[in-house]
């Protein structure tokens, strides 16, 4: 319902301009779709934090459906709905929060702080120069799926 | 008592004399005898018979002058003054100047009269002073009731409100009074006639003035309404005399001091004749102080506009009240709304490092005491003894090694306070150690190697025996060394 705030990307050149275009703030793309229930709580969360990060994060939303961002999807190997992936300077940000893939943080977040932790965690290591943060979730609010590979 | 009274009659005989100039100066001239019939008795006793003694304006040719002229001028309403000419030199301002003047006396006058009135009826019905302050009810009240005895006969429903004509039927049932004789009768109901005549004199009066306000300050009669502009033009003595006031004597005009010598005057309200403006009476209580302030300000930059003349028509005045009323608009309408605040980014504002004594006190707890200080230290060429002895373990250091001057390393007694919850806790710890020894037992453990070791404790804390003087010390050196 408050995702009218978002900024809702479907061709490539507006991500990569966003992408390009971001200095100094962490960047956070969704990729999902706006109908899924998972991706409208998501968005939910989004939407009312994006006030609270707006001096160190902006927030774009990517609709999966669109042709465009298909080599994005591809890229990223995005398979389940919502997906998160992180931006710093043009330097995709990996996050490190005891699942197996670190690239991005896969389903919704359960409340808008653990958002804004991750964005924090994010900025201050992005500033210090990693390429990869620990992630302050604690275990029982980030979400667990199983990453297969070639159907193993 | 002979001189006393010579006094009073000395005195008196002074007061008459200056009230004869006074009138002669009016050109009046039928009055006199009774100035001089009025004797020391009736200032002392003040029992009046007369009430021409006591109130003497309407006999007076000033009040007949003037009354006279208002009404020419009521009869002939006028057109609007000449621009440009000095206001002082109108005959108009004058005779306005001269009212505002005469509604003063007739107020003071009305005052008189009615204490006349409400001593005389004291001997009937004491309780209606009491009940019905104002002097021109009062007067009319006393004029329906007269001699009547049942109040109930009396219809008073125009006079007064209900609340107050039920008050005094009953009162009247239990006062003490007693009919008038007829004579005091007639005297009272002729003063309850002089005062109502007095009293719509002075309406007439100033009828007169607020009507003739409007071309004498328009701008100021603009802003303030005409009838508190006569008043505080009357106050001042004068249009350009209101002008050359400053703003803030100008709030005050017509203050009336109601504080007792000792009481503080901060919790009234400073505000004179402009309290009684339309302006001030319709804005909420709690911003009156402001709002008075600016009225008075802009009220005293009117009167400036009206002393010079500069606009008759009243422009400048209109435009200052709108700005007021805006001004007065703006302050009541309620503050902007509060917008989420965004967090600021991290580690973009340095640490803020707070010192002070409560930073010290809570670091005194984990400063190196000086007993791990003498154990952190080695004398050189002695083994250190150790907890768990040759060599393995904590090393004490100098603890406990001769000549370091301390049997038991104590430390310097911290000026910690500490708070009553570890004060407690400690003293039950010293008591509960405590209970558990015997009364034999001493804190001093006596070892073949160790001995006991007296010294000097405030050598420990650096002060010295005290008798040591630094001059003829053995252990000092040169005070002072300079290379030749």
């Amino acid at each position: 319902m408050s995702s009218f705030l978002l900024k809702t990307l479907t061709k490539k050149e507006e991500i990569d301009r966003i992408i390009r275009d971001t200095i100094d703030e962490v960047l956070v793309l969704r990729f999902g779709r706006c109908t899924d229930t998972v991706c409208l709580q998501h968005d939910d969360i989004l939407a009312k934090s994006v006030t609270d990060v707006s001096k160190f994060a902006k927030v774009a939303l990517v609709d999966v459906d669109s042709e465009d961002v298909q080599v994005y999807v591809k890229y990223f190997d995005i398979t389940w709905f919502p997906s998160t992936v992180f931006f710093f300077n043009a330097h995709h940000m990996k996050l490190d929060s005891g699942t197996a893939d670190h690239t991005k943080w896969v389903g919704a977040f359960h409340i808008k702080q653990d958002f804004i932790d991750v964005v924090e965690a994010i900025y201050r290591g992005a500033m210090k120069g990693k390429m990869i943060v620990q992630c302050p979730v604690p275990p029982e609010r980030i979400p667990k799926y199983q990453l297969l590979y070639k159907d193993v | 008592m002979a001189t006393l009274e010579d006094s009073f009659l000395a005195d008196l005989d002074e007061l008459s004399d200056n009230e004869a100039e006074m009138d002669e100066n009016d050109g009046d001239v039928g009055n006199e005898e009774e100035d001089v019939d009025m004797d020391m008795a009736d200032l002392e006793t003040l029992n009046y018979d007369d009430l021409d003694i006591v109130s003497k304006l309407q006999k007076s040719q000033r009040y007949i002058d003037i009354m006279q002229k208002v009404e020419e001028a009521l009869a002939k309403d006028s057109d609007g003054a000449e621009k440009g000419t000095v206001l002082e030199d109108d005959p108009e301002y004058k005779l306005i100047v001269d009212c505002n003047q005469l509604s003063v006396d007739i107020e003071n006058e009305i005052a008189i009269v009615h204490n006349f009135i409400r001593d005389k009826y004291k001997l009937k019905f004491q309780e209606l002073e009491s009940l019905v302050h104002h002097p021109i009810d009062y007067a009319r009240v006393v004029k329906k009731i007269g001699n009547e005895t049942d109040i109930t006969l009396v219809d008073l429903g125009d006079l007064l409100p209900s609340a107050i004509i039920m008050g005094i039927s009953v009162t009247s049932l239990t006062t003490k009074g007693s009919p008038l004789p007829e004579d005091v009768l007639q005297k009272v109901l002729g003063a309850c006639d002089r005062a109502l005549d007095l009293d719509s004199a002075r309406k007439k009066v100033l009828d007169f003035v607020e009507s003739k306000m409007g071309s004498i300050a328009p701008n100021l009669s603009a802003i303030v309404g005409s009838a508190v502009a006569a008043k505080l033009v009357g106050t001042a003595g004068g249009v350009s005399a209101l002008a050359k006031m400053p703003a803030c004597n100008v709030q005050v005009l017509g203050h009336k001091r109601k504080n007792l010598a000792g009481f503080s005057s901060t919790s009234q309200s400073r505000v004179g004749y402009l309290e009684q403006t339309e302006i001030l009476q319709s804005t909420p209580p709690g911003l009156r102080a402001r709002a008075s302030r600016l009225v008075a300000a802009k009220s005293t930059l009117a009167a400036r506009v009206d002393a010079t003349r500069g606009d008759m028509a009243g422009i400048n005045g209109r435009a200052l009240r709108e700005e007021i009323r805006k001004k007065i608009e703006k302050w009541q309408e309620p503050p902007p709304a509060r917008q989420p605040k965004p967090l600021p980014v991290p580690d973009s504002e340095p640490k803020k490092r707070r010192g002070g004594r409560r930073l010290r006190k809570m670091k005194e707890r984990y400063a190196v005491t000086d007993m791990r200080k003498m154990a952190n230290r080695m004398r050189f060429g002695t083994p250190e003894e150790s907890s768990l002895g040759a060599g393995l373990g904590e090393g004490y250091g100098m603890l406990g090694q001769a000549g370091s001057n301390r049997l038991r390393v104590s430390s310097v007694p911290s000026k910690l306070k500490l708070n009553a919850k570890v004060a407690k806790k400690l003293k039950e710890r010293q008591y509960t150690g405590g209970a558990t020894t015997s009364g034999l037992t001493s804190s001093l453990a006596f070892t073949p190697v160790q001995g006991i070791e007296l010294c000097n404790p405030q050598q420990a804390l650096g002060l010295g025996s005290g008798t040591q003087s630094t001059y003829f010390s053995e252990s000092g050196t040169f005070s002072k060394l300079k290379k030749i």
